[in-house]
């Protein structure tokens, strides 16, 4: 997915963000900083094309600690500022796990589609007797006053 | 009455207010039985292509465009709610296919007991129906829903098959299971409204797990695709972008439609012979609460002073299990994988009456692991706690290492808990908005607390080496119940046992406004029950009913 970048955000601004950034999602074993897969660029591009509210308030919590190092940025923000601190960590960590790369070292496909080809298939825990074991039990309700407390007849699946 | 100047429209034989669950299916059933039906429905017809969860952006759309929370999510078409006063904020859609558009889609009808809290267990009152009354009906819709499950849960009395099979429970309902197993206690695999298989305009689930910001496949059960289609076919008319701001009655006291605005802006009058309100627990209070006039001047069918009380949203922790084994977790149906009722009826010696359901559910994407339906939950609030190495610790550890346990709890109708209208606040429309007052008594409080301590001691059995509680998390008011409540006694009660209400002979309610007490269970499905056996009613009725 490609964004036209957002104009409210300088050059200034984006570096500001990568330093952030770096302190919020540092490298961490095999895992690389935000600022290595992009999420100063084209990523927070994408994140504040999906998240467009987000803008305003992440260019304020930029400009307001601008001059500031990143760790320190990070730190006013989070203590003096929650609204543009979510804005500035939801960007990094948005961004940060858009990136293929990322996605590949944590083990995260995406959100998958898996057909079930058998759907009609007894499952395992009909055939393993766990479920069973739960039916044998008998019900655990309480009826309508008056009534009869009734249990199923058989369970599907079951050699009973 | 109103003096307004709206434009008018033929009359219908019915008007409906709200396209959600409860509004699909008594339009669905009068359509089809060859009534004139009108629905107005404030959002639009949604567009599945335009869910969230096969892009790789879903998880920050879910915290914005695809929120459950309307304050959050903002869109023109919702109102605002004033929670200022609420120990939990409501959580809705405006749209066709309702608030079900954002949905977890578990299936769990009232059980027995639930019909009886004051016979049982001497708390709120008994509802003017039972359990065996409705299980017809509840057959019906399941078989139009197209619910999997599986049969022969040992919690209620024998009922029809489901018409799907169960949907596949994956590596985490197995560790679920083994849990439950070791323990001896009741689980069994979660009956949800989401197709596995083909059915009645569903796909089959293909497990995407983003069940709760709009089913890409169109698997999870909406009206939108298992009902209106129908009901257009027969004849329904479906109005979107109408927001109602009136319910209008004659000089005898009978509903004679509604006046609305249009997406343009335009007021409007529908008429109609009889009037059924299905805008859930908030909108269907406001409404009755908006129509005041001469003969009702505190508002429509409230001569009880019920209409807005008993406000009920279920009490609503959570529990998370860290693995060491690869469960996937990302993995639907987000929906429930597992369901239990092992604590869910009244057990005195535990300090509370009533009880709670469980469900288990994956727990989301990297975005989404410390997260409930796109809240953040399970961090502490320090910048190294969760962030720097932590958030890549945490990622490690959850991601697709997960188990949450979601508890809903009964929550005990108080007239105090209630929806009034804001007198600031107003919707885009100009109307006054509805404000909530709602606080947590003490029978939910230690409900939770029972249910919490159990939660970790079944997680710990299922093999969790960290386990984490959210203990009544705010943004949990999925289920909007008891503003318009049932019963037989006209000052004690909104609707009498068929959701007529008690002061307009031919006004209905068939929301979650009518429930008498909320049980310990997603009301959905009784929703729909309730509708349509409502709808059957008026049916069977028409020619009694007394109208404008």
């Amino acid at each position: 997915m490609t964004v036209a970048p957002a104009k409210s955000i300088t050059a200034e601004l984006r570096r500001h963000f990568a330093a952030i950034a770096d302190v919020l999602v540092p490298e961490y074993g095999r895992l690389p900083k935000a600022s290595d897969v992009g999420v100063a660029d084209e990523l927070l591009d994408r994140v504040l094309a999906a998240r467009p509210d987000l803008t305003e308030i992440f260019v304020r919590g930029l400009q307001t600690t601008l001059g500031r190092s990143g760790r320190e940025a990070a730190e006013h923000l989070f203590k003096q500022d929650p609204e543009a601190f979510d804005a500035v960590s939801t960007a990094a960590a948005g961004g940060y796990y858009l990136d293929p790369k990322v996605r590949e070292l944590i083990g995260y496909p995406g959100q998958e589609s898996i057909p079930n080809e058998t759907p009609y298939a007894l499952p395992s825990y009909a055939l393993d007797g766990s479920l069973q074991r739960v039916f044998d039990r008998g019900p655990i309700y309480k009826p309508t006053p008056g009534k009869a407390m009734i249990a199923h007849p058989r369970l599907i699946g079951s050699k009973a | 009455m109103t003096t307004s100047n709206a434009k008018s429209s033929d009359e219908a034989d019915v008007l409906i207010v709200g396209a959600g669950p409860g509004g699909s299916v008594a339009a669905y059933e009068l359509s089809r039985q060859g009534f004139s039906v009108v629905t107005l429905e404030q959002g639009f017809f949604p567009d599945r292509a335009a869910y969230p969860g096969r892009t790789p952006e879903w998880e920050l759309l879910t915290r914005k465009t695809w929120n459950p929370n309307p304050n959050i999510r903002d869109n023109p078409q919702d109102y605002p709610v004033e929670t200022s006063h609420s120990d939990i904020n409501p959580l809705m859609f405006a749209g066709v296919g309702g608030s079900a558009i954002l949905f977890n889609a578990q299936w769990t009808p009232l059980l027995p007991s639930d019909f009886r809290a004051r016979t049982l267990d001497g708390v709120a009152d008994d509802w003017p129906i039972d359990y065996e009354e409705l299980l017809p009906h509840l057959e019906d819709v399941e078989q139009l829903a197209g619910i999997s499950g599986f049969r022969g849960t040992p919690v209620h009395p024998p009922r029809r098959d489901f018409p799907t099979p169960p949907i596949e429970v994956g590596e985490l309902g197995r560790r679920a299971i083994a849990g439950f197993d070791k323990l001896g206690w009741h689980w069994w695999p979660g009956a949800n409204a989401i197709a596995s298989v083909e059915h009645n305009g569903l796909k089959g689930c293909v497990r995407t797990g983003t069940c709760a910001y709009g089913c890409p496949e169109g698997a999870k059960s909406t009206t939108d695709l298992t009902l209106w289609p129908h009901s257009l076919k027969a004849g329904a008319k479906l109005v979107t972008g109408a927001r109602v701001r009136e319910i209008e009655v004659d000089e005898q006291g009978r509903a004679t439609g509604a006046v609305y605005i249009d997406r343009t802006g335009r007021e409007r009058r529908q008429r109609a012979r009889v009037v059924i309100l299905a805008a859930n627990g908030v909108g269907t209070a406001r409404l009755l609460l908006l129509s005041q006039s001469k003969r009702f001047p505190n508002g429509l069918a409230n001569s009880s002073g019920l209409v807005g009380r008993r406000l009920m949203f279920h009490p609503y922790s959570a529990a998370l299990g860290e693995f060491d084994e690869d469960l996937k977790s990302w993995r639907g149906p987000y929906g429930q994988i597992i369901e239990t009722y092992q604590f869910y009826e009244t057990d005195k010696s535990r300090g509370f009456v009533r009880g709670a359901k469980w469900g288990i559910l994956p727990n989301g994407g990297p975005l989404g692991v410390s997260s409930i339906a796109g809240a953040k939950v399970f961090e502490d609030n320090s910048l190294d706690s969760s962030w720097g190495e932590s958030l890549h610790r945490n990622v490690a550890a959850r991601l697709g290492r997960c188990i949450v346990v979601s508890v809903i709890g009964e929550d005990l109708p108080y007239e105090e808990n209630r929806v009034v209208l804001d007198e600031k606040l107003k919707d885009s429309d100009g109307i006054p908005a509805p404000k909530i007052i709602y606080k947590i008594d003490d029978n939910s409080r230690k409900l939770l607390k029972f249910h919490e301590a159990r939660a970790v001691e079944f997680l710990e059995a299922a093999g969790a080496h960290e386990t984490s509680i959210v203990h009544q998390m705010r943004d949990s008011g999925w289920h909007l119940l008891g503003t318009a409540t049932m019963g037989d006694d006209p000052s004690r009660s909104v609707v009498n046992r068929w959701n007529r209400t008690h002061d307009v002979p031919n006004l209905f309610i068939v929301d979650g406004s009518v429930f008498t007490t909320s049980g310990g269970v997603n009301p959905t499905a009784s929703i729909m029950t309730l509708s349509l056996r409502a709808a059957r009613y008026i049916a069977e009725q028409s020619r009694n009913l007394k109208v404008a």
